[in-house]
């Protein structure tokens, strides 16, 4: 049963994938990447990662995709026209992606996984434990990713600010 | 107050008249110069007489100035007899001299004046250093600042190309005898391990002590004592002008007169042979260069001596007048009669400076003419200066009671009455230029001084100097006549104060004064006095041979040889330094790197080519090679 | 060792990090070759993603919290970022009309 799932969001994800990449269109792009991002929660939901799947759901698909989608229908549906100007440049890039996935590949092929530490996975992944992280080892980084975050939002206030002529 | 600290006092009155003149000497008053100048000095000679009376002796150490491991350098006064005598020249010789150019230099401006005092302050101070120094570092430190201060004092009168090239040539040919006399301390380290004369001397005398470690055994090698004395003479020969290091002197006479009498004549030049006396313990083990000493000063009088007489310029009689004397003191000290050279030493300070300031009157009093040719008959209108005059060249020519004539034919007598045939042959020489010496000095005098006055006179009626020009060459005329009361020793009788002074503390071998010596003595100086007299009428011998003449007056084409063997030499190295090493590789390597880095820079930044997705490339390329090299060290 | 047992099946990490590697593949395919500017951004979300894919499955796999942390933390840094990048394109767009993002090529040199 759970493979069935897996197999089902992981195509979903490829496919989405590939439309994102593929779309001339801005906007079916994004929309493409939204079907990624619940590809994925599916398979964070499968790993036991409970609390990572909703705010993936709820922040990402929900708040930065709906950001991209303000941008689009700010600036109007650009296309892209023409061939470009940079001609080796499709040819090096698919050299170079293709060497690069045989590469991960080819790692992968030698990966020796560790032996996991003894967990209790009933309530590994839960919003107590992520909490019990946050706040005491790691509270340090999450309070650098606040300032962050404000750090950003000034950033975005200020650049987006009208100048008064 | 304790011996040490006027022995300092005699070194830093001086140094602080010459930093005081320095620093506010052009914006004080006038009078504050005239009096600092010449007053530092003679507070310094007055010092100089307390320890004279006081019969000081002492090694007196203010503080180590070097201390690293066994190695010791300190500064430290040696007084003794010998110092005392030469700091009695200095600063009474000196004293009369710097107060003489009061009113010799009245006619520079404010700063030029203040300018003047502070550099012969400087130029007192270095020689005192010089003679007082205990150790050889503080020798050759006061022996390199007297060579500079004589390069600021020739060139005093920067604006004439004359007077800076002279200064320059000066300079060098100091150098050279500097680099002697550092190579000559270094041997003498390397044997004895001390840079101290006290330290020196006992190593000479009893041999290595045993605690040091002689490179070259216990007892001092004898061909490297030989060799640092030879490599000390070389700095003695240059700073007191003898042959082959002499041709600055004449060119010296560019400066103001008082400089030409204070160093040029009492002082600096004399420096050579307080250093063959102060090393008298190391020139009594090295025999050769000891007797170099004495053939050096005995060919260099003889050849000063015949260019004197072919020259024009009445300070330039007096500068080779002075190379020829020196080297009467050279043969003395070389023959180991060092007190009779001291005794000449002293009674040259007195009559040359004496004729140099006479003669800076008559310059003055010329309007700045030395041509002799444009002199004549100042007898009559100068008859103060006249007088002077010719007490001083009574006393070069060596005529009694002058005493000139007890100093040289004392070292004369020494020569005679020494056994060996050293003594001789240079007695030969001296007797040759004391005959000679009578024939420039008396055309000097006839020529300035008597007969009619010259057509080409610039000054019809000259008068005489003021009284502050007057009184220092009158002192010095009144030394001249009886100074020589105190050595009489020529004349086989009376006293010999000097001898006795300088014998216990510069001992040779010494030898019995041969009473023919006496009659030899008085021979020598009538047949000089009557060659005085003859130059009136004669015309010189040269006249006749025109070729001598020539050689005469081009010096010996000293000058000549010197210019195209090492000016010459140098000049086209040079050259070819700047234009085949310089220029194109210094300069190029310099530039190269400028041009090469740009050419480097245009290719590089043919990457930038702007375009963000070149970039991003870039970077996934990157990745790739990243994850090769993982594979890799993974993999094996 | 890589096996996870989830859900009474057998799964393997592996496939995980191989979507994983495929999806961040077809990002950086889309960042290298698309031209438009909004369109890259959206293919470097697809990366993170990817990232993000690999990380809890490892989390899962090694039982360790911290792989869900660090997810967490870069969720957080992607939207950062992408609220940055957004606002510059914004003021771009407001001085020209931008389609193809070789026009933006003032640098070079």
């Amino acid at each position: 049963m759970a493979i069935a799932v897996f197999f089902v969001a992981a195509a979903m994800a490829i496919v989405g994938g590939v439309g994102v990449i593929s779309f001339r269109q801005p906007i079916r792009s994004v929309l493409s990447l939204v079907v990624v991002m619940i590809a994925l929660s599916v398979l964070f939901l499968l790993l036991s990662a409970q609390f990572v799947f909703v705010v993936q759901i709820i922040v990402y698909a929900g708040a930065v995709m709906v950001l991209f989608l303000f941008v689009i229908a700010l600036l109007g549906p650009a296309r892209e026209s023409g061939r470009g100007r940079l001609r080796f440049q499709a040819g090096l890039s698919g050299l170079f992606v293709l060497a690069f996935f045989g590469l991960v590949y080819a790692m992968m092929q030698g990966v020796q996984f560790r032996q996991p530490e003894k967990t209790d996975l009933s309530v590994f992944g839960t919003v107590q434990s992520i909490a019990v992280g946050l706040f005491t080892s790691y509270l340090y980084p999450f309070e650098l990713t606040s300032i962050l975050l404000l750090v950003a939002a000034i950033g975005a206030v200020y650049l987006s600010r009208r100048d008064e002529r | 107050m304790s011996y040490s600290v006027l022995a300092l006092l005699i070194l830093l009155l001086p140094a602080a008249g010459a930093i005081l003149l320095a620093g506010r000497g052009w914006r004080l008053p006038r009078i504050v110069t005239q009096i600092v100048g010449p007053g530092v000095v003679w507070a310094a000679f007055v010092v100089t007489v307390v320890l004279f009376f006081n019969q000081v002796n002492g090694d007196f150490t203010y503080w180590t100035w070097i201390k690293s491991g066994s190695f010791e350098v300190p500064f430290n006064l040696l007084i003794d007899n010998l110092s005392l005598f030469m700091c009695l020249v200095i600063t009474g010789v000196g004293g009369l001299i710097v107060t003489y150019s009061v009113g010799y230099m009245a006619h520079e401006d404010g700063p030029s004046y203040a300018r003047f005092f502070t550099y012969m302050d400087v130029f007192i101070f270095s020689m005192l250093l010089l003679v007082l120094a205990g150790n050889f570092v503080f020798l050759i430190v006061g022996w390199a600042l007297v060579g500079l201060s004589s390069y600021f004092l020739i060139g005093f009168w920067y604006e004439r190309r004359s007077a800076v090239l002279a200064a320059r040539k000066a300079f060098v040919m100091n150098v050279v005898g500097d680099v002697g006399m550092i190579l000559g301390a270094f041997v003498v380290f390397v044997q004895f391990h001390s840079l101290t004369f006290a330290g020196v001397f006992r190593g000479l005398v009893h041999g290595c002590a045993p605690t040091l470690s002689c490179i070259f055994g216990p007892v001092p090698d004898s061909g490297m004592i030989e060799l640092a004395a030879f490599l000390l003479l070389v700095g003695a020969v240059a700073k007191s002008a003898q042959l082959p290091l002499h041709t600055w002197l004449p060119d010296a006479m560019e400066g103001p007169t008082p400089v030409s009498a204070l160093i040029h004549a009492a002082t600096m030049v004399t420096a050579g042979v307080y250093l063959v006396g102060r090393m008298h313990p190391i020139y009594d083990v090295a025999v050769y260069a000891h007797g170099a000493v004495a053939i050096v000063g005995a060919v260099t009088a003889l050849f000063a001596a015949t260019i004197a007489i072919v020259q024009t310029d009445i300070k330039r009689v007096l500068a080779y007048s002075t190379m020829s004397q020196i080297g009467y003191m050279f043969l003395a000290v070389g023959i180991g009669a060092y007190s009779a050279g001291f005794f000449h030493l002293l009674s040259h300070a007195f009559f040359k400076a004496l004729l140099f300031m006479a003669a800076g009157n008559v310059i003055h009093a010329m309007h700045d003419e030395q041509d002799m040719r444009k002199y004549g008959g100042l007898w009559g209108q100068l008859r103060p200066t006249s007088i002077m005059f010719l007490i001083g060249a009574l006393s070069l020519v060596g005529a009694i009671p002058f005493v000139g004539f007890f100093s040289k034919e004392g070292i004369l007598g020494a020569a005679f009455s020494r056994p060996g045939n050293l003594g001789l042959t240079v007695w030969g020489i001296g007797f040759v230029t004391a005959l000679i010496t009578g024939l420039y000095t008396g055309r000097m005098w006839w020529m300035s001084f008597a007969g009619k006055p010259s057509a080409q006179r610039p000054v019809e009626h000259p008068h005489e100097a003021p009284p502050v020009m007057l009184i220092p060459v009158a002192v010095l005329a009144v030394l001249a006549t009886v100074g020589g009361l105190i050595q009489t020793r020529a004349l086989g009788i009376g006293p010999s104060l000097v001898s006795d002074y300088l014998d216990r503390v510069v001992t040779g071998q010494s030898w019995e004064e041969s009473s023919f010596a006496v009659y030899i003595g008085l021979v020598t100086m009538l047949v000089a006095g009557l060659l005085f007299l003859a130059a009136y009428r004669m015309r010189p011998l040269t006249a006749r041979f025109p070729w001598a003449q020539r050689v005469l007056e081009h010096k010996y084409y000293f000058d000549e040889l010197y210019n195209a063997v090492f000016v010459r030499t140098l000049d086209r190295a040079a050259d070819v330094g700047f234009r085949d090493v310089e220029t194109p590789i210094i300069d190029g390597s310099l530039a190269g790197a400028g041009t090469r880095t740009t050419w480097a820079a245009s290719y590089a930044s043919l990457l930038q080519t702007g375009y963000v997705r070149n970039y991003t490339l870039v970077f996934v390329a990157g990745a790739v090679i990243v994850a090769v090299l993982l594979l890799a060290r993974f993999a094996s | 060792m890589g096996k996870l047992d989830i859900g009474g099946s057998q799964l393997d990490t592996s496939w995980f990090l191989l979507l994983g590697a495929i999806l961040f593949t077809l990002g950086t395919v889309g960042v290298l070759v698309r031209r438009n500017p909004l369109i890259i951004l959206i293919s470097i979300e697809l990366m993170l993603n990817a990232v993000n894919l690999t990380l809890i499955a490892f989390s899962r796999q090694l039982e360790n919290i911290e792989g869900q942390l660090f997810a967490l933390m870069t969720m957080t840094v992607a939207a950062a970022e992408a609220v940055v990048g957004l606002a510059i394109l914004v003021d771009i767009f407001r001085v020209r009309d931008l389609e193809d993002i070789d026009d933006l090529s003032e640098l070079k040199g």
